[in-house]
């Protein structure tokens, strides 16, 4: 008998602290937690942006939702997507600036999202250090967004669905800027690309045709210095030795760290998907690969103090070998994630895009 | 019978069972809770935003729009070691008037000094969004920049070279050369040492003195400054001045 009151004891506190601590939180359903992949082969992320953002389907949809909404736009005519298209690899399509709230330009070329859970900086001049605080600046930038961010957080909590979408994805309709900022880098962080005729050749999966095996070789001599693989970029600031154009006087780097020997210095960007982010360089000066190739073989000034030492050369190539390396360049291209509908707006959605409200179209 | 011995055991233990672990805990670890309030003043008359006019040490005058500045890492010391206020950020702003004090609990007995950062420390400034204090709603974070705003004055100055005759300073930078942030610690003199009783709030009331902006070491006037909001050297040079800013005022012990 007195056995079993201690084992019935025993049970009582476990079973009481379970229903205790179950009728305190008040929570929603757990979210669907998701893993992220890590393609084979590649280095692990420097950091693991999903460690205290832990990735879900549901914070994956509300990201992908956000990413997609007008009304995070002053007009609600600008959503992230306005300048980052999936079909240009999350880039402005053929736009060297990009176009935002009132017959605004910005003053630099938007960069393509993908692979970003392995960036350590954001922006060509590395001011942002975190994926999640990325979106605050187009976001309240006048020429972009022209947003702030209680006007933002207000149109969602008035909205219809997002009170359920932020329950679902963090436990609690609460609607916070920073749960808003983890959803849209649960989105952005996803979006992989390791999927182009290049990775198949590294996985035994395809061959290069013989000029693009050719590129490839000269592309490992003469650029992989910087754009290294796998991502195709060291993630670095260096001066390639362009004009200052007199109009925007952008000096790049030195701008955040006040530091004279990083005039001049831009982010390497990545060259995967490189083919359909054009127009190139942080201020989208030149329209093809021809004329980038051109700049690095004939156009760089070496007179400026801070470029890059791989440069004060130039990169000598023959015309042929300039003709293989952009056929080399064309197999980066990942159809799988331009054209992935997990990363597409939702159909239902579409329709309002560029609506002020989209909250009364039927789903 | 078997029945209502369960149903009996389940009531009387989970009852019996909690309060008296409950009491147990309090017994344990005796608490008292201390209450640290922010007074800001310039000269140690209390700031009137928007009315105030005041005159700095060369003479410029100005007034004052927004003041705000974070305190974080708090911690006390008592002999033999340190009680850290845990998760300890907090936005002192002047125009909130709920913001200027907050309270804590910690174990009773004798404190001798009181530390805090002025500012919010670097691994924060490089995490990801935050919530609460360091929400970006606080307007103390840079978008284009990332990081926070340590220390923001603004207001405006008939002697201000800029736009609406604006003075704005926007004091941050945590890494490198331009790291603006300031240890602070502020000694409780011996007929003051802070007292924590169990169950009750003993107070401290520190003075904020924006008039140490200006001057020692680095005098900065506004007719060569009115306005400093990115990270560098003038930001480095008014964290220097404002490392003086506090003053322990008064120390009530409950």
């Amino acid at each position: 008998m007195k056995i079993k009151i201690i084992i019935l004891f025993c049970l009582d506190v476990v079973i009481s602290a379970f229903l205790i601590g179950a009728s305190q939180k008040n929570e929603g359903p757990k979210p669907h937690y998701i893993q992220f992949k890590i393609p084979d082969g590649w280095p692990k992320p420097p950091t693991n942006i999903f460690a205290k953002n832990r990735l879900s389907e549901e914070g994956f949809q509300l990201g992908k939702k956000l990413f997609y909404d007008g009304r995070l736009s002053k007009d609600g005519n600008f959503p992230c997507a306005s300048c980052h298209q999936q079909f240009g690899a999350f880039a402005s399509y053929d736009h060297d600036f990009s176009h935002g709230y009132n017959n605004s330009f910005t003053t630099r070329n938007a960069p393509p999202l993908f692979n970003l859970a392995w960036m350590t900086t954001f922006h060509w001049d590395g001011g942002v250090n975190h994926i999640e605080v990325q979106p605050l600046s187009p976001l309240t930038a006048q020429n972009e967004m022209a947003e702030t961010l209680d006007s933002v957080l207000y149109k969602l909590q008035k909205d219809s669905e997002y009170p359920g979408l932020f329950r679902a994805a963090f436990g609690s309709s609460k609607i916070t800027s920073q749960r808003m900022l983890k959803a849209l880098a649960q989105f952005t962080g996803s979006i992989v690309s390791a999927n182009s005729k290049y990775d198949k050749v590294m996985r035994g999966e395809a061959k290069f045709t013989y000029s693009e095996e050719n590129g490839y070789k000269l592309f490992k001599a003469k650029c992989a210095a910087c754009h290294k693989e796998p991502l195709f970029t060291d993630d670095s600031f260096r001066n390639t030795g362009m004009a200052v154009n007199p109009f925007l006087n952008d000096y790049g780097r030195m701008k955040i760290t006040g530091n004279p020997a990083d005039s001049l210095k831009f982010k390497v960007p990545t060259l995967r998907n490189v083919l359909v982010t054009f127009p190139y360089m942080h201020d989208g000066r030149f329209y093809s690969l021809s004329a980038v190739l051109d700049h690095y073989r004939t156009g760089v000034i070496t007179t400026q103090p801070t470029l890059d030492s791989l440069l004060v050369d130039g990169i000598p190539f023959t015309n042929i070998q300039k003709n293989e390396l952009i056929y080399f360049m064309a197999t980066l291209t990942d159809t799988s994630m331009t054209k992935n509908t997990r990363f597409a707006q939702n159909t239902a959605a579409k329709v309002s895009l560029s609506a002020h409200d989209s909250s009364h179209v039927a789903h | 019978m078997k029945k209502s011995i369960l149903l009996f055991s389940i009531l009387f233990f989970a009852i019996v069972g909690f309060t008296g672990f409950k009491n147990a805990g309090r017994i344990k670890d005796k608490k008292g809770t201390v209450k640290i309030t922010f007074v800001n003043t310039v000269k140690g008359n209390p700031i009137e935003l928007n009315k105030g006019t005041y005159t700095n040490p060369f003479g410029e005058t100005y007034s004052i729009s927004k003041f705000k500045y974070y305190v974080s890492r708090i911690s006390l010391a008592f002999a033999g070691g340190n009680f850290i206020e845990p998760e300890s950020y907090h936005l002192i702003n002047e125009s909130e008037p709920e913001d200027l004090s907050f309270t804590f609990e910690l174990n009773t007995g004798n404190y001798q000094s009181l530390s805090f950062l002025l500012g919010v420390d670097s691994l924060k400034n490089v995490s990801g969004a935050q919530t609460d204090a360091l929400d970006p709603l606080n307007d103390m974070f840079w978008t284009w920049n990332s990081g926070y705003i340590m220390a923001k004055m603004e207001g405006n100055s008939p002697q201000s070279k800029v736009v609406n005759k604006k003075v704005e300073f926007h004091i941050g930078g945590f890494s490198g050369a331009y790291n603006v942030l300031k240890n602070i610690k502020l000694d409780f003199s011996a007929a003051t040492t802070l007292i924590i009783s169990s169950e009750k709030t003993s107070e401290i009331v520190i003075e904020a003195d924006f008039d140490t902006w200006w001057q020692n070491p680095n005098a900065i006037k506004i007719a060569d400054h009115s306005v400093c909001t990115t990270p560098g050297a003038l930001a480095m040079q008014f964290a220097d001045n404002y490392a003086k800013m506090f003053t322990i005022k008064k120390v009530t012990n409950n």
